[in-house]
């Protein structure tokens, strides 16, 4: 077991190069670049005035252009190796600063929505796998599936709308992560005002997840529970809630817990429309905004790091696979 | 399963399925649900005769044409009617058999702009003036497409590679499990962006893009089943009577991993078609003028605080409708190729 | 051509950067200069209540930013909230004149200009002191200038402006003067609108990355107290300010990236006055037109100083007839769109100067929405369907093109497919390509376009020529259109050496003529800026330009934030 998260830890370096690697390629071979950017303006219109070649050209040695493209990639990842991510190109400032900036309430949010994903769906799976077919599976099946079909966008402004204050219920902020006030107050008053603020944006996280997820746990419940030795446990006289407590639902939780890998990438392209929409200013955002602009560095940055974010994501989900499931072997 | 195995024969593969059809017909809410989703191909596939701009039959100009939305005459291409038979009213001798919506998901008429559902939209007109109902017919073509093709694209990828690694493990597996690695940690959203901006815009590119970004998720479960089942009996059991590997993968255990296939499929569908609207919000979705259920979704988005209800409503039900089938058919499936359950 | 317009009222970005010539960086909702007719900037809230007597001091003044600047260099950075927030913070040479826009005295107190136009020597006031009490000498404007123009500092927008300033000398403490190595009567504008930073904080350290970004110096009415990445921005008065200190005793920016989000801020009263940027037309119309609303909210449009346009590549042969070119904006039912689709919050422009500068010509009348004429016109220059395909063609190339622009605003795609649908039963296919705004620019650059949807900020003192001249018809050049007129460079040409203005507006009005003439562009729109402001601010005018909130107060009894 030690030997093999050993292993599996190593094997994140060659992933790691084949991100970097391609995310280079991309954004160097996308249109456009972060000195005309500069030069020509920003978002919809343009400065009117004719840049005279050497002021292009003194832009582009300063911010390392003029170098071969497999040169800039190995400085790069030599810098990047040394944990220097270098310096925005739109601000000037080390691209670390930004990311670390962005990085916790992203981490914070989407944490938090995959937690109540996990504690919410799995038992609503086991409860309609034991209860298939029934009045209140199907009620059930039609809310998450209303739920489901609802863009997150679309919510998140109905929400801002009838809950945010104006014409209707005063209820939520809108906007930001915390009070512009909270600095002063007692750290309980600080999380609840905290935890106030972040409700809205983690409720649209995490309702879509809820159906994806439940389908899955009661689609795994419902294998599992035909499988002989269930029958066999069955049939030794265990009461229907060992059973299923017991020994179904280790199994079941097999293809749920792959899952997990695979949500968490997921939900930080979600967290770009929520980020905006709630004006958080996230790892979503500074993403987006860093490809828009086409600010080579920051957008290198912040893909490396949330691959290594989700690197860890997958490494813990093949780990926690390795503990539900003895049958799989290690060579 | 053992039973299939013991069948010899060239009928084999027909009567199998012919077995799974026959248990998925039981399946009265599976059956029910497959049938909404036929109703919805066949809109999509009828949209010219259900909403359109160009009449069923008409009289212009002295003569008549039979199904001119169907077929292309000639004469009416040369006076550039197609272009712009949404201005063409049919004068005294002439004569227009309109579709049941008559208007083509692109007719805009700028003042009925946001008009809520009634006599002449009767499902409203969206930002443009353009008909709701028109352009949720054709979106059905798009949405459906996008959904099957992506997620098609998605669970041919995601088979191939889980079911590879699952079975081979070792080298094979190693290289796969990095190869989804990359594709997991790469950001969706960064790949989208980047090949929109290289790409001229089709509905084509977005279909792939969500294609070759979501088969993850199905490779990874495939993987995981085949590494429980290649440890089971009747696979062992099929080694043992030296069957190949690959008769082995595609006849015996990709069926037995199906089910979670399936379902995660059904879900892919849909997740096309809303990762669809997603994009429309940032800027790169179908191109204008196509319309998709997404397309409407963002109008709304916008225009919700002018309580513009229509356009979440329909298209979120149309989204709603087929997500649900597509589950029912799904697991309706999933009861029917489980062996155990067969009489 | 850095000049401030006005004192950077209130949020109101944009006007910040009416700066000279057809240009500044716009932003995201894209002003849409120019044009329109008769004075743009109006009332609709009405006047405000008539308390006032005198001016007195206090009370906060609570907007949004739309999007958070990235930096707060006053070179560096190129992002239209950064000016918006430095106008405040940091002072220039020279002011505006709000109303007539004349340039008037600010640090420097009077200037000269020589014989031959090439020598600028400003004479500064004695009493500047910038907000750490050090006072503002002739050394930190030499300083500022060879910051601005050092090759290092990554501000090469901004060093674009001053490249035929060839030096600049501290004659003593208080004199100033630059040396210019062509005439040009855009120069004076550009010098008055260096921003002065101070020398002994900026001078040392690395100045692209400088700490001093995040919290600026200068010797403005305002000082930057605190910035909660994400959260806020926070200006303080200044309390030592040299000159007349504004009423308003702090400000509050709180970064809210969503439109509606903003506007429920602004109806529950946790800001007093949205970025114009924020504000749509579509929640102007509805939500702000609610009696509660109106009740405690003040209303005023002015129009933005930037005009959209629909460019046509003539270097493309399909687009060298101008004939085409004029039958295509006949195709374009500019009226409907303005009325049904900004709900009248824009005007129609002709020509590429701002409406309400009088550069504008007047006289013109926007090419009428006329398909039958513009069918003739198609028809004379020799696009006809020959083939039976119901589309034009012309020497065998059916009448087929693209246009491209970016997705930031509903409106673009909007006019797209109205125009779309209008072409087609004309005979022409016109395909819609969004793209992002780096690709877009990418296109244009390399001159890579059809058609082109985009826009131009226009300011005072407005210098067409590197939009229009012939000089400029290459890559990477602003005339992208590739717009060649003999008659047009000549203009052009004089203009710039014409330092009188009432000579300069003459031949510019002939110049737009020509445009209107040539329809290089369809001229689109120029919109509506649409402010709301807290019923309690005091003073609040509408300019040319814009607002300017250094000139708002609140009287004592309505005051709502107190203490600090």
């Amino acid at each position: 077991m030690k030997a093999y998260i050993i292993r599996r830890l190593l094997l994140i370096v060659p992933t790691f190069v084949g991100i970097s690697l391609i995310s280079f390629c991309v954004i160097q071979l996308a249109p456009g670049s972060p000195v005309s950017f500069k030069l020509l303006g920003m978002q919809g219109s343009m400065q009117a005035d004719a840049n005279t070649q050497k002021i292009i050209e003194d832009t582009t040695r300063a911010y390392g252009l003029d170098k071969p493209i497999p040169e800039q990639y190995v400085l790069w990842l030599g810098r990047l190796v040394r944990l220097d991510f270098g310096t925005s190109f739109k601000d000037q400032r080390p691209v670390r600063d930004k990311l670390f900036e962005a990085l916790p309430i992203t981490i914070e949010l989407n944490v938090i929505s995959i937690f109540l994903i996990y504690i919410l769906s799995i038992p609503l799976g086991i409860y309609s796998s034991t209860h298939t077919r029934s009045v209140s599976d199907n009620v059930l099946t039609v809310i998450l599936f209303v739920l489901y079909s609802l863009p997150s966008f679309f919510v998140a402004m109905l929400l801002i709308l009838y809950l945010g204050g104006g014409e209707y219920l005063d209820w939520f902020p809108v906007y930001g992560t915390s009070s512009l006030a909270a600095e002063s107050w007692p750290w309980w008053k600080r999380l609840a005002d905290h935890v106030w603020h972040i409700a809205l944006p983690v409720f649209c996280l995490t309702y879509g997840g809820l159906a994806g997820l439940s389908r899955y746990a009661r689609a795994g419940m419902i294998e599992t529970i035909r499988q002989d030795y269930i029958r066999t446990a069955r049939a030794y006289g265990f009461s229907e809630r060992v059973v299923v407590l017991r020994y179904a639902l280790r199994n079941s939780l097999i293809p749920i817990l792959t899952l997990l890998g695979t949500l968490l990438p997921a939900m930080i392209g979600g967290s770009v429309i929520i980020e905006r929409i709630f004006s958080i200013p996230g790892m979503g955002r500074l993403t987006f905004d860093a490809i828009l602009a086409r600010d080579y560095t920051t957008v290198m940055g912040a893909l490396a790091m949330s691959a290594f974010l989700t690197l860890i994501g997958l490494l813990v989900t093949d780990v926690l696979y390795a503990v539900v499931d003895p049958r799989i072997k290690y060579d | 399963m053992t039973r299939a195995m013991n069948q010899a024969g060239t009928h084999r593969k027909e009567s199998y399925w012919r077995l799974v059809w026959g248990q998925f017909r039981k399946n009265r809410l599976a059956m029910a649900a497959l049938g909404v989703l036929a109703l919805l191909a066949v809109v999509a596939v009828a949209a010219p005769v259900l909403a359109n701009d160009v009449p069923l039959y008409m009289i212009k100009s002295g003569r008549s044409y039979w199904f001119p939305n169907l077929i292309t005459y000639p004469s009416l291409t040369a006076e550039n009617f197609y272009r712009s038979a949404s201005r063409w009213e049919p004068g005294a001798d002439e004569y227009a058999l309109r579709t049941p919506i008559p208007f083509s998901p692109i007719n805009q008429t700028l003042p009925d702009k946001k008009r809520p559902p009634g006599a002449k939209h009767w499902l409203g007109a969206d930002g443009t003036g353009r008909s709701v109902a028109a352009r949720l017919i054709w979106g059905t073509r798009i949405s459906l497409t996008i959904g099957f093709v992506s997620a098609g694209i998605a669970v041919v990828i995601g088979m191939v590679v889980g079911a590879l690694a699952g079975y081979y493990g070792r080298w094979v597996d190693t290289v796969a499990l990095r190869v989804i690695e990359v594709v997991i940690c790469f950001p969706s959203f960064f790949l989208i962006l980047a090949l929109m901006a290289f790409l001229p815009p089709s509905i084509y590119n977005v279909m792939v893009v969500i294609g070759l970004t979501g088969w993850t998720g199905i490779a990874r479960l495939v993987r995981g089943e085949f590494l429980k089942l290649r440890e089971s009996e009747f696979a062992l059991a099929a080694r043992a009577t030296g069957m190949g590997d690959a008769r082995i993968i595609f006849r015996h255990l990709l069926p037995n991993a199906l089910a979670p296939v399936l379902v995660s499929a059904t879900f892919g569908v849909a997740g096309a078609i809303l990762t669809e609207s997603a994009l429309s919000f940032l800027g790169f979705g179908v191109p204008a003028p196509t319309a998709s259920w997404g397309e409407l979704l963002y109008q709304s988005q916008r225009l919700v605080s002018s309580g513009v209800w229509w356009l979440v409503v329909f298209p979120g039900a149309a989204i709603f409708i087929t997500v649900t089938c597509f589950n029912l058919v799904g697991e309706g499936l999933r009861d029917a190729i489980d062996p155990r359950l067969r009489q | 051509m850095r000049i401030s317009v006005m004192r950077l009222g209130i949020v109101v970005a944009v006007v910040a950067l009416g700066l000279a010539g057809c240009g500044g960086p716009g932003t995201e909702p894209e002003p849409g200069q120019g044009e329109g007719g008769g004075p743009s900037a109006g009332t609709l809230g009405g006047p405000g209540p008539a308390v006032s007597s005198e001016p007195v001091d206090g009370d906060w003044l609570v907007g949004d930013l739309p999007a958070e600047m990235e930096s707060l260099n006053p070179f560096t950075s190129t992002d239209l909230y950064s000016s918006s927030i430095n106008g405040l913070i940091i002072e220039r040479l020279l002011d505006r004149d709000n109303e007539t826009l004349e340039l008037e005295p600010k640090i420097a107190e009077s200037w000269t200009i020589s014989e031959d136009k090439l020598t600028y020597t400003f004479t500064m006031r004695r009493d500047v002191t910038f907000s750490d009490g050090a006072p503002l000498t002739a050394h930190d404007v030499k300083f500022s200038f060879d910051k601005l123009m050092d090759p290092t500092t990554d501000a090469p927008h901004a060093r674009n402006y001053y490249q035929d300033v060839t030096s600049c000398e501290a004659v003593d403490d208080y004199t100033v003067r630059f040396t210019c190595n062509q005439p040009y009567f855009k120069h004076l504008t550009m010098l008055g609108g260096l921003e002065i930073i101070p020398e002994h904080i900026y001078g040392t350290g690395d100045f692209n990355n400088h700490p001093n970004n995040r919290n600026p110096i200068g010797s403005g009415p305002y000082i930057l107290e605190r910035w909660d990445t994400g959260k806020q921005v926070v200006l303080v008065r200044n309390e030592n300010y040299w000159g007349e200190k504004p009423h308003v005793l702090r400000r509050v920016y709180k970064v809210i990236t969503n439109a509606d989000a903003a506007f429920q801020e602004l109806a529950r009263h946790g800001l007093d006055v949205m970025d114009p940027l924020s504000m749509t037309e579509e929640l102007w119309t509805t939500r702000a037109t609610a009696a509660s609303f109106e009740a405690e909210f003040n209303k005023f449009t002015y129009t933005y100083p930037g005009y959209r346009y629909i460019g046509w590549n003539m270097r493309r042969p399909k687009f060298a007839d101008k004939r085409v070119r004029r039958a295509l904006t006949m195709l374009l039912d500019r009226e409907t769109i303005r009325r049904e689709l900004m709900y009248g919050l824009a005007a129609i422009t002709t020509g590429c100067f701002f409406v309400d500068e009088p550069e504008y010509n007047r006289d013109i009348i926007p090419w009428p929405f006329d398909p039958e004429g513009a069918a003739a016109l198609l028809d004379e220059a020799g696009w006809t369907d020959t083939d039976g395909d119901g589309l034009r063609d012309k020497g065998g190339e059916p009448f087929r093109f693209e246009l491209q622009f970016t997705a930031s605003l509903p409106i673009h795609q909007q006019t797209a497919t109205v125009f779309q649908e209008e072409l087609a039963a004309a005979g022409i296919e016109m395909s819609i390509r969004e793209l992002e705004w780096a690709s877009l620019l990418q296109n244009v650059q390399e001159l890579e376009f059809d058609a082109i949807m985009m826009g131009w900020s226009v300011g005072p003192d407005p210098d067409p020529y590197q939009v229009w001249h012939s000089s400029q018809a290459v890559k990477r050049g602003s005339n992208h259109v590739g717009f060649v007129n003999a008659e047009a460079d000549e203009i052009l040409e004089k203009a710039r050496l014409e330092f009188d203005r009432d000579a300069r507006i003459r031949m510019y009005h002939r110049f737009h003529e020509i445009l209107h003439e040539e329809q290089p562009y369809t001229f689109l729109f120029c919109r509506k800026a649409l402010v709301a402001v807290d019923k309690r601010f005091q003073n609040t005018k509408v300019y040319p330009y814009g607002m300017d909130s250094l000139e708002w107060w609140v009287p004592a009894a309505q005051q709502r934030y107190t203490g600090e």
